[in-house]
């Protein structure tokens, strides 16, 4: 009898300790899938930065009410990457300190260039949402994994727009076309810079006008003039939102009228320039990501997608996402949805795996972008492993209510509108 | 011709508004022989303050100053009470680090309240002034004139009213001027409030011509520094001058040689001050020494 009382006890001590042990394995299964996310929340990037984090924080909530990826929930460990120092300070924290082993972040492209550059060293895999700079992808890392758009591709928008719209409109063959070009002088108004030039050259297109300056600028007289002198009819320029603001007050000030104006990226399609300008910037044109594409383009799953992340981002912040946080969204919801599921150790070498093998189709993410990576068996730009060739940068206007994409026509969700663009009196 | 006389007059206005924003920060330098390194975020919180006047009360912002100009001189009073004194007997470094750290926090703080949104006014004048082949912008050029009309106040207030000479005194000799009867503490407590004060009006010019977010002191503390010593440290016409010269500088380095290189051109320019008049172009002979002696 004892020794029967004894062998219950033991069985039920053994199959205690298989559930107890089961219990363990399961919440090793469920254990939380750790991303650091690179972002700059406070200096002068913080306005977008927050922006981006914003879109990416309501990915992750819709994910994990979704039930995560295979029961695990997403967590993001946050990094203040205020600059190029302290992202690579703040990577390194999160790699060494919490055991990180997925980056991604990081909007600007100084701060993508840090952070990705911390990331390669310790063999983590980095999915840059937003950073375009061409070096990001340039410098043969081989966990660095570029879903936006590279610069020279903001730089082709702007000019096929002209090419293929504008000088119809403006009723001008390109070649006789003045076109001027203004960059800030940082990674990636440089980056762009270089592209429109190079590409406008390929094109059989000369500028009239090609400068940098700084975007801490704090009087752009000298460049207003020098505009004035060389009367463009076209005006592409890359700028920040301090110093865009800048500019189109001067250029009011000043009388500097062109006949199309095209601002590329984050100064132009901040939704501060309305805020600031006022209806100065009605017709103006954005080359960046789109903030809203025509639905038509979009896979119809992703349709539902977009839906949601519309209106939950409209709910919570009163006003629609601005080009980078829909772009923020779109790589991150990616990560999630094409990468993630088919991951087992979620080591970094697996997921490179992963996504050099991703083939989908332009319309599969919200942004109307889609994935191919390119890898380092590509012919042409051998150290290019990690842009995506198939990242959606079109053309949009700002309009007396909101914004419409323009082009390219498949993107498009009206024509293009004020061309020749009014006088200053008359705006 | 006219695009010269156009970018020497835009430079003259827009030096005006760095030497006006310089002048408190070089008026705490001469007297209390500290750089307020925090300089930069007073400006962006008497622009947030002046900001928020004009929308929400519906004031203009020259209105505006009338309310930010004493609440920055309280508000320099506090800073002075509670940071800056009980640093001035420590080395150097000690208030440096303090003026500092105070700059990082007002700016996360600043972050925090305001989030990183640029703010703007809408403009006051809604068309430039057209002079010949000449624009102007009406903000500039009133805030040119009252630039010019805070210098002559102030130069009138240091050398004719008893407290100027006391802070004349002060800084001459602080010494004999305590063992004269002057309350010296109580001249640099004034002083660093009149400093503030200072930036305070500077915001409410600034605030039709810029934008405010946490970190727009950064874009003019840098010129307010090199204005500072380029004019010698302590001189408020120097600082005027110093402004004009920033302003004309690089406006014309600007459209002459490249934007980009405008601010490399000025602080050239401040280079070559520091070699051959390393007193600055108005400061006097061992300025940045006087008071630190004692």
């Amino acid at each position: 009898m004892n020794s029967y009382v004894w062998r219950v006890i033991k069985s039920g001590v053994i199959i205690l300790g298989l559930v107890l042990a089961s219990i363990t394995i399961r919440v090793n299964a469920q254990e939380p899938i750790r991303i650091g996310v690179l972002l700059p929340v406070t200096g002068p990037f913080a306005k977008s930065g927050i922006e981006a984090l914003e879109a990416m924080q309501i990915a992750r909530e819709m994910i994990n009410e979704r039930g995560g990826i295979k029961g695990r929930k997403i967590v993001y460990l946050q990094g203040d990457a205020t600059n190029p120092n302290a992202a690579i300070s703040e990577t390194e924290r999160l790699i060494t300190k919490d055991g990180i082993k997925i980056t991604t972040g990081s909007f600007a492209s100084p701060i993508a260039i840090a952070v990705s550059q911390a990331a390669e060293r310790y063999g983590v895999f980095h999915w840059e949402t937003t950073g375009a700079a061409e070096i990001i992808t340039r410098r043969g890392f081989k966990n660095t994994f570029q879903v936006g758009a590279p610069a020279r591709k903001y730089s082709q928008a702007a000019v096929d727009f002209i090419i293929e719209d504008l000088s119809k409109r403006l009723n001008k063959p390109v070649k006789d076309l003045r076109i001027a070009l203004l960059w800030e002088n940082r990674a990636f108004g440089k980056s762009v810079g270089d592209g429109v030039r190079l590409y406008s050259e390929a094109k059989g297109i000369k500028l009239i006008y090609d400068e940098g300056y700084d975007q801490f600028a704090t009087d752009m007289t000298p460049i207003v003039q020098k505009l004035k002198d060389v009367q463009p009819d076209v005006l592409i320029a890359v700028s920040f939102p301090n110093d865009a603001i800048l500019f189109q007050r001067k250029a009011k000030e000043f009388n500097l009228n062109v006949a199309a104006f095209i601002g590329v990226s984050a100064g132009y399609s901040s939704p501060d320039l309305r805020a600031s300008l006022g209806d100065m910037v009605n017709g103006i044109f954005v080359s960046d990501f789109p903030p809203k594409v025509n639905v038509n383009v979009l896979k119809p799953e992703t349709r539902k997608v977009a839906d949601e992340f519309y209106k939950r981002y409209e709910d919570k912040f009163k006003r629609p996402p601005a080009g980078h946080a829909a772009a923020s969204f779109s790589a991150i919801w990616a990560l999630f949805t094409e990468v993630f599921p088919k991951a087992k150790t979620f080591e970094p070498a697996e997921l490179r795996e992963i996504a050099l093998k991703l083939d989908l189709p332009e319309g599969t993410l919200v942004n109307g972008s889609g994935i191919k990576f390119t890898n380092f068996d590509w012919p042409d730009e051998p150290k290019d492993a990690g842009q995506n060739l198939r990242a959606a940068i079109g053309i949009w206007q700002w309009t007396k209510i909101g914004n419409e994409q323009v082009f390219p026509p498949k993107l498009a969700t009206r024509e293009a509108a004020q061309v020749p663009l009014p006088v200053w009196s008359n705006r | 011709m006219s695009t010269l006389g156009q970018l020497v007059f835009s430079g003259i206005l827009i030096g005006g508004i760095y030497a006006l924003m310089s002048i408190g920060l070089t008026l705490i330098f001469g007297v209390l022989r500290i750089v307020n390194f925090a300089h930069g975020e007073f400006l962006m919180i008497s622009m947030y303050g002046a900001w928020a006047i004009t929308h929400y009360l519906g004031f203009n912002s020259y209105v505006a100053a009338l309310a930010i100009v004493p609440a920055m001189f309280l508000f320099g009073a506090l800073v002075h009470r509670l940071i800056i004194n009980p640093a001035l007997d420590k080395p150097h470094l000690v208030v440096v680090f303090a003026t500092m750290g105070l700059s990082i926090f007002l700016q996360n703080l600043a972050l925090m309240l305001m989030t990183a949104d640029l703010l703007d006014v809408p403009p006051i004048f809604s068309n430039s002034i057209t002079i010949g082949p000449f624009f102007f912008k009406a903000e500039l050029l009133l805030g040119f004139a009252l630039t010019i009309l805070c210098t002559i106040a102030l130069q009138w207030m240091i050398r004719s009213t008893y407290l100027g000479k006391a802070i004349r005194a002060t800084v001459q000799d602080g010494e004999a001027a305590m063992l004269m009867g002057i309350p010296v503490p109580r001249i640099f407590l004034i002083t660093f409030s009149l400093g503030s004060a200072l930036v305070g009006l500077a915001a409410c010019i600034m605030l039709p011509l810029f934008s405010v977010f946490p970190t727009v002191g950064l874009n003019f503390v840098l010129i307010a520094f090199v204005i500072v010593v380029l004019g010698g440290m302590g001189s408020i016409e120097g600082a005027m001058l110093g402004g004009i010269c920033i302003g004309v500088v690089q406006s014309l380095s600007s459209y002459y040689v490249a934007p980009a290189f405008g601010q490399m051109f000025f602080f050239i320019l401040f280079l070559l001050v520091m070699i051959f008049r390393p007193n600055g172009l108005f400061g006097q002979k061992g300025a940045s020494l006087i008071g630190m002696n004692d």
